[in-house]
Order: C-alpha cells, then structure tokens, then sequence
C-alpha cells in the first residue's frame, strides 16, 4: 500500500459537482505536481485533503491510517478532524501569516498550543512534561526552521513588513513547524511578483532533497517538471492524465492535457 | 467668585451622575454587545431575526423614548417601578450594547476567512483560533469606530434628564430659572475636558496597535 491513498473522492457544492471521482496515490518521499486550468478542482482538492471541506465519498489513507471515509461518520467529528488534518499541511496562495505576531511566533504559535493540551492531557509533549522545556524546543525548532527557509534573520519582524515571497518562505517553514507527513502548496507563487517567484521555488526543490512528501499545485509547469517525481493533469473534477513529467509534460496523450500545455507554450517557456 | 465656585460645584455634582452612567454602560454594554453580535451571526436562523430586528427597534428610534419606556411602562404595566438612575442606565445599557453589537459584528466579519483557515489547517481549536488569531486583529479594526461611539456616549448621558436624573444639564437649567443664564453654557467645558482625555486616550491605544498593519 502507498504512503497516500486518495480513493473515489467526491465533492459537490450543491448542485456542482466539483471533484467527480479523483483516486491517486504517493509514495513518502515523492512529489506530485497537480496541473490543469483554473476551475478544474485543483484547489478543492486540497482543501479536501486538509479536511477545509468535506467530500460527499472517498476515502484519504496515510500510512494504512483511515484518516476519512465517506461512509463512517465518527471521521467527521471535530475533534476527529482536529487530530487528523495534522498529517497535512497547507501553504496557501496568499499565505495567510498572522498580521499581529512577529514571524517566529507565526511558527510558534500552533505547536506551543499543541503542547499546552498535550501537557495537560497526557502529562508530556515529544517526552518533555514541562511547558518551559516545551517552548525552549519549540523555538530551537522554529529558529531552524526559519534558517531552512532563509529567514532566521527576520526572526522579529512582522510579516507586514516582509515582502511577498519573504512572507511565503514564512509560511512554508510555518506549516513545517507542526511536521505534517504530506505538506501540500495551493500555487504558492501565483500571488507573488514574478522576480520574487524564484526564491519560493527554491525552497520548495530545497524541500525535496530532504525527503519531504509534497503535493504543489502550481502554474510553473518547468518548475513541475524539473521537481516532481509525478504529474497529474486535472481536467473538470477528473484526472484526465497523470504519470511522470517525461509522460505528461513531454509526451501527453490526452488531447485536453496537450491543449493546455500548447497554452503555455505559446508564452516560449 | 463666590457664585462661580457655587455654580461648579453644583455641576459638578451633576456631572458625577453623567460619569456614573458613562461608567456603568460602557461596563454592562461591552460584554452585551459581544453577546448580541454572536446571536446577530448566529447560524440558527430563528434566533438570528428576532437579535436583526431587536438591534433594528434599538437603533431605530431614539434613545430618549427608550428613556421614558423603561422609566414610565413597567409602572404603568405591572406596577413596578425603577429609580431613576437605574432606569436611565438600563436604557442606556440596552441601546449603546446594540450600536457596540454592530461594531463588533463588522469587526468579526472583516476578518478574511484565511485567517481561519490558517489556524484550522495548523490544527488550533475554534476558540484558540478565536482568541489567539482573530481577536487581536477585531480589537484593531474596532478601535476607530468605539471610540466614536463612547464619546457620543459622553454627551448622550445628559438626555437622562427627560427621566429627571439630576444630571448635569439638568443643575445648569436650575439655575436658568434662578435667571443665571451662563451656567448652561459653561456646562461644554466639562463635556469638552472628557471627550478630549478620551480622545487622548483612544489616540494612545491606536498608536500601541500601530505595531502591525492587517
Ligand atoms: N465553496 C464553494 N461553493 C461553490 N462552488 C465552489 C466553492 N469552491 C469552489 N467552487 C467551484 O468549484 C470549481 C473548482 O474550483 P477550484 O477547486 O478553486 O478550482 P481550481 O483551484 O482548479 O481553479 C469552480 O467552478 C468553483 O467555482
Ligand atoms: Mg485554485
């Protein structure tokens, strides 16, 4: 069995159906790539994947760990959600960083919570069972955090005074900050300027030499293509093509899959 | 000079019934705004229009009327009565906690939904997110209006006079009578000393907040 199951996922909203019936699978350590024109779903699909919204049907397994099942109600609990979501992560298109707390707090914030309710629950965070020796590591990690991704000299600056792909790089080491098994990035960088487009991308291949399991919906299909061990070609709420870049991006077979990527051809890529 | 110190000291009597009522509903008014705003974003639809259409009775006719239905109808109703002081206060509490509740309401609102989102997918609990994510920014965004509100609560408290709350500018009309005509004027220097402290005041805490920009 695969690191990540997707099975038979469905989601409508309303009358819309919005994923038709999306099944795929990666192994730890892999990258996906999710392509495809806007409107396909490429979001939704993420959004299911951090338990934003629920589907109608399907099933998501981590590590042979029902995490949903669209027949068994007690997977929709809150606090069912609450533990589960946190095999994933999500950076979002426009960051979303909290406006009144200095970046390493952004970082903070999340695990210092955990380990308050984890103290107070079973009497230890990661075998530390004092909040005091929890924070001290908390912050270790953070300031490490904030090295990987470039930043650690920003440490105490708010985000309002960041620039764009600053603020990405920030919310990217802030979803790490919390160890998901999959980190999942709704196009990171098609909020950002195109000059600050690069630093972003970097950190994202600097990910995945260290073994990260990453799902990126992105626009940069030359980016997709150098990073991903997969692609998948999203078409209408339905997987119209997936396989490796060479497959997808090189050859595609679908006729829909080459219409798409003549579109960015054009712009001589 | 004599009747200089006189005349202050009357008002001043006055005045401290208008800081009782200043106190006492910015006090009571708060914490029943919040709970009104809640019940005017509820999702349960029943509660939600009967909350719309009390906030719209409120807001909708004047603060004084509502002095004199709560002074005047219960003892006409059920033959109970409030002192003045209390009745003026139970109108003033009910009618700034419905402008407050909008307050709040346009603050919690203006909260773009990522923010939430952001501490969902981070795994924070609805009231973590609530008070460590969103409240600090709502308190930013209210500020400006509150303080509008609180100095237009400054002056209101002399409508309590229509209920014969010995209130300031209710001294300063007994001595209009007695044919002293200056006291009634002099009474907007004591209005205007605590509007500006207040205004100070929100001016400080403005600039304390003015660390981020949301
Ligand atoms: N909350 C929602 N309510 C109704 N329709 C939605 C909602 N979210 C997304 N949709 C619709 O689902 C479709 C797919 O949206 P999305 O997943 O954002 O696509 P993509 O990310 O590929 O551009 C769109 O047609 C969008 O209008
Ligand atoms: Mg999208």
């Amino acid at each position: 069995m695969s690191f990540l199951q997707v099975e038979n996922i469905k989601k409508s909203f309303g009358k819309t159906e919005v994923l038709k019936n999306i099944s795929f699978s990666l192994e730890k350590g892999e990258v996906l790539a999710i392509i495809g024109s806007s409107g396909s779903g490429k979001t939704t699909l993420l959004r299911c994947l951090n338990f934003l919204e629920t589907p109608q049907e399907g099933r998501i397994i981590v590590n042979g760990n029902v995490l949903f099942d669209g027949n068994d109600e007690s997977k929709r609990s809150e606090s069912a959600i609450r533990k589960n979501r946190l095999h994933f992560g999500l950076v979002f298109q426009n960051f979303n960083l909290f406006p009144q707390y200095k970046v390493i707090e952004n970082l903070t914030l999340a695990p210092t919570l955990k380990a308050k309710e984890q103290i107070r629950k079973n009497g230890s965070y990661k075998g530390l069972s004092s909040m005091k020796q929890a924070n001290q590591l908390i912050t270790e990690e953070a300031e490490m955090l904030l090295k990987k991704v470039g930043l650690y000299e920003k440490r105490d600056f708010y985000p309002c005074n960041l620039s764009g792909g600053q603020q990405q790089r920030v919310a990217i080491a802030r979803a790490l900050a919390l160890e998901p098994d999959i980190l999942c990035f709704d196009e990171p960088t098609s909020a950002l300027d195109p000059e600050l487009t690069g630093e972003v991308l970097n950190v994202i291949r600097g990910l995945k030499s260290s073994d990260s399991t990453m799902i990126v919906v992105t626009h940069e299909i030359g980016f997709a293509h150098d990073v991903a061990d997969k692609i998948i070609f999203m078409d209408d709420g339905y997987i119209e093509e997936e396989g490796t870049p060479q497959q997808v991006i090189d050859n595609p077979n679908s006729e829909r899959t080459k219409e798409f990527l003549a579109r960015f051809n054009q712009f001589g890529d | 000079m004599e009747q200089f110190f006189n005349v202050t000291g009357e008002l001043l009597v006055g005045f401290s019934q208008n800081c009782e009522i200043f106190a006492l509903t910015l006090l009571m008014a708060i914490p029943l705004g919040l709970i009104i705003s809640m019940g005017s974003m509820s999702k349960f639809m029943p509660l939600k229009a009967v909350v719309k259409t009390f906030v719209w009775i409120i807001r909708g006719t004047p603060l004084m009327l509502q002095l004199f239905v709560v002074f005047y109808i219960p003892s006409l109703v059920w033959g109970i009565s409030f002192n003045r002081m209390t009745a003026a206060i139970i109108a003033f509490v009910i009618n700034y906690a419905a402008y407050f509740s909008e307050i709040f309401r346009g603050g919690i609102e203006s909260i773009p939904r990522g923010q939430y989102e952001a501490g969902q997918v981070l795994g924070m609990s609805k009231s973590q997110i609530f008070f460590k994510v969103v409240l600090m920014q709502v308190v930013k965004r209210i500020t400006a209006p509150m303080s509008n509100e609180i100095i237009t609560l400054v002056k209101d408290t002399s409508l309590a006079r229509v209920i014969m709350v010995p209130e300031m500018l209710k001294a300063a009309e007994r001595f209009t009578m007695q044919g002293l005509i200056w006291p009634l004027f002099y009474t907007g220097v004591f209005f205007l000393l605590f509007s500006g402290i207040l205004t100070l005041l929100f001016g400080f805490i403005e600039k304390k907040l003015d660390y981020y920009k949301i």
